[in-house]
Formats: structure tokens, C-alpha cells, sequence
């Protein structure tokens, strides 16, 4: 077999196999959930392709969500109101808190500061 | 590393976990394939102390990468020459968080996938298991791709003998299939030409064998 020809080869199955992200930094991931013991090859390659897909999925869902397209960019917000707002990206709701800014957050302790002082 | 697990037991080392445990540990491997070690340990709870699986992303550039591809390219007009612009993903903010996401999404379909390989009395985490987690948390629409890339891959490793590739080798240590030790062996077996294929046996007085062609080295 010619180098070229088993150049061709691996290029050909890397581009079948199609996968961008590396498979051990997701097993890992994976081993790191409560009681899982072993992951077999296919559960693997599903598991990494699935998640290319995701990371596809919620980069356009939210910038299509979001108030980016006219200055053509994706920010945190748009993820956060997403998350809320589609029930398939619910389950992220817990990371993506929505941000509130510091001013607007000691404005409201302080509101509240007066009202115990009030009371 | 310490790729030991049973050294994580701090009371046999008598000496306070502090250090041990209950910090944030973000990995950084540099060589992937060689830090599969200290996770092949399968006593459950060992290796688990290390870290916590928030802990755990995915590179980066990979994520900043698909996630730039995936959302359309506009055309801007930039001083008069028409520029295909990619996506701005702002500051670091809303790459990170994509990449918190990510592992969340991977642990959310892997404890249901564990789920039910639980409940069917197994022990491995199969491809089925990971379909059906996706169809039950809402990402039905992956299935069927899926499943496609899946036939994709299977092919393009029925057709790689001999070459191992990077990619699937991670995962060879959970389960060895047939496809995993196939290999073009280099032919080992020298046949003398003749009618009769006899393996020539050259020993320091050689009789006449009948059929046998003799060859000579002058």
C-alpha cells in the first residue's frame, strides 16, 4: 500500500467518523455521573456526535431567539432566555441563570434594607 | 497524576483529605490518550473523588468552532468590499457557558441512559440506551441522524484494517469488538515454487525430496 493511498484512507474514515470533539474529554464527562460503570463504543461515538449536534442546536436556536441578529452576535443572554423559553433546553435553566446587573442588584438590597427599617 | 485510586482513601493514609477533596478541580489533558488510566479503575467510588463532574469541559476552540459554523454567515459590506462575516460570540461569557451546557447535556443523557441499562439488569452503557435517553429527554430529533452517523462510522471502521484510529480507540477499553483486532497481517509463509507446496526447510545436508523443486544458490 502507497503512502498517498493510506493517506486517502484515514482521511476518508476521519470524514465518515466526522467527529470534532474529543472522545476521551467526553467519556470522562460521562464516567463522572453516579454509577456508571462501563460505555461501550457506540454508546461513545453516539454520545460525542449527539453532543456536536446540541452545541449546533442551542448556538442557532438562541441566536435566531435572540436580539443579535441585527448586530450579528450571539451573547450570554440570548442562551439564557432560550433555556427558559424552549422546553427542550429547559433542563439548563439552573446554569443559565438570567444576569442582573450589580447597580440594579444593590438597588434592590437596598430597597429592601429600607423596608426591614420600616417595618 | 496519581492514578491510583486506591490512594484516595485518606484514612489509610493517615493523613487529613483537605487537599484532597472539596476543591474544583478543571482537567487539562495534554496527551488525551494516555490519561485513560486512572479512570479505568471501575471500584465506583474512588476515582470519583477527584472531581467534580461540573468540573469537566470540553475544549473551547472545539465548541467556539461548531458553534461559529453553525450559525449563518452574513454578508456584510465592510469600506465598500462585501465580506462574509461569522457570527461574534462576544466575550468569553457566551462560549464558556456553552461549554457548561455541553456538560450538562452529556450527564443529563448519561444518567438516563445508565437508568435504564440499570432497570434491564446490564452492566454497559449500549447505543440503544443513549437513543432512548435522547427520544425520552426531548431530543428526538437527533435519532434519526444519529443513527445514520452511526452506520457511517461502523463502515468507515469495517474498512480501516489496520489502522486504528485516535477517535474510537478511547473507547476500546470498555468493550472489544471483533472489528477492533482485525489487521493486515504481513504474509509469514515462504512457499517453494513446484508443483507440490512444500515450505523449504534448509538444514546443512538435505536429501533429494521427491517433487520438491531444489533450488540452488551459487
Amino acid at each position: 500500500m502507497s503512502g498517498k493511498n493510506m493517506e486517502e484512507k484515514v482521511e476518508q474514515a476521519t470524514n465518515s467518523k466526522n467527529i470534532s470533539l474529543p472522545v476521551s474529554r467526553v467519556r470522562l464527562i460521562m464516567k463522572s455521573s453516579p454509577d456508571v460503570s462501563c460505555i461501550n463504543q457506540d454508546a461513545l461515538f453516539l454520545t460525542t456526535k449527539a453532543t456536536e449536534l446540541f452545541v449546533q442546536h442551542l448556538a442557532l436556536s438562541s441566536y435566531k431567539n435572540g436580539s443579535g441578529k441585527e448586530t450579528n452576535t450571539l451573547s450570554y443572554s440570548d442562551l439564557a432566555n432560550v433555556a427558559e423559553e424552549t422546553e427542550t433546553f429547559q433542563f439548563l435553566t439552573d446554569i443559565l441563570p438570567k444576569k442582573i446587573l450589580a447597580r440594579d442588584y444593590l438597588k434592590s438590597l437596598e430597597e429592601m434594607e429600607k423596608d426591614d427599617e420600616n417595618l | 497524576m496519581d492514578g491510583d485510586s486506591s490512594t484516595t482513601d485518606t484514612t489509610q493514609l493517615g493523613i487529613t483529605g483537605e487537599y484532597m477533596t472539596g476543591g474544583t478541580y478543571v482537567l487539562q489533558t495534554q496527551d488525551d490518550d494516555g490519561d485513560e488510566s486512572f479512570n479505568d479503575h471501575e471500584d465506583g467510588n474512588g476515582s470519583k473523588d477527584y472531581f467534580r463532574e461540573q468540573d469537566i469541559y470540553l475544549p473551547i476552540a472545539n465548541v467556539a468552532r461548531i458553534m461559529k459554523n453553525a450559525i449563518p454567515q452574513t454578508g456584510k459590506v465592510i469600506s465598500g468590499n462585501f465580506k462574509n462575516v461569522s457570527c461574534n460570540l462576544g466575550s468569553k461569557d457566551a462560549k464558556e457557558c456553552v461549554q457548561e451546557c455541553v456538560s450538562e447535556f452529556i450527564s443529563f443523557m448519561t444518567s438516563e441512559a445508565s437508568e435504564r441499562c440499570h432497570q434491564e439488569k446490564r452492566k454497559t452503557i449500549n447505543g440503544e440506551d443513549i437513543l432512548f435517553a435522547m427520544s425520552t429527554l426531548g431530543f428526538d430529533m437527533y435519532v434519526e441522524p444519529l443513527k445514520l452517523y452511526l452506520q457511517k462510522f461502523r463502515e468507515a471502521m469495517k474498512g480501516e484494517k489496520g489502522i486504528t484510529p485516535v477517535t474510537v480507540s478511547e473507547g476500546l477499553g470498555e468493550e472489544l469488538t471483533d472489528e477492533s483486532f482485525t489487521g493486515q497481517l504481513p504474509a509469514g509463509l515462504i512457499t517453494a515454487d513446484g508443483q507440490q507446496q512444500n515450505v523449504m526447510v534448509y538444514t546443512t545436508s538435505y536429501q533429494q525430496i521427491p517433487g520438491v523443486q531444489q533450488i540452488q544458490f551459487s
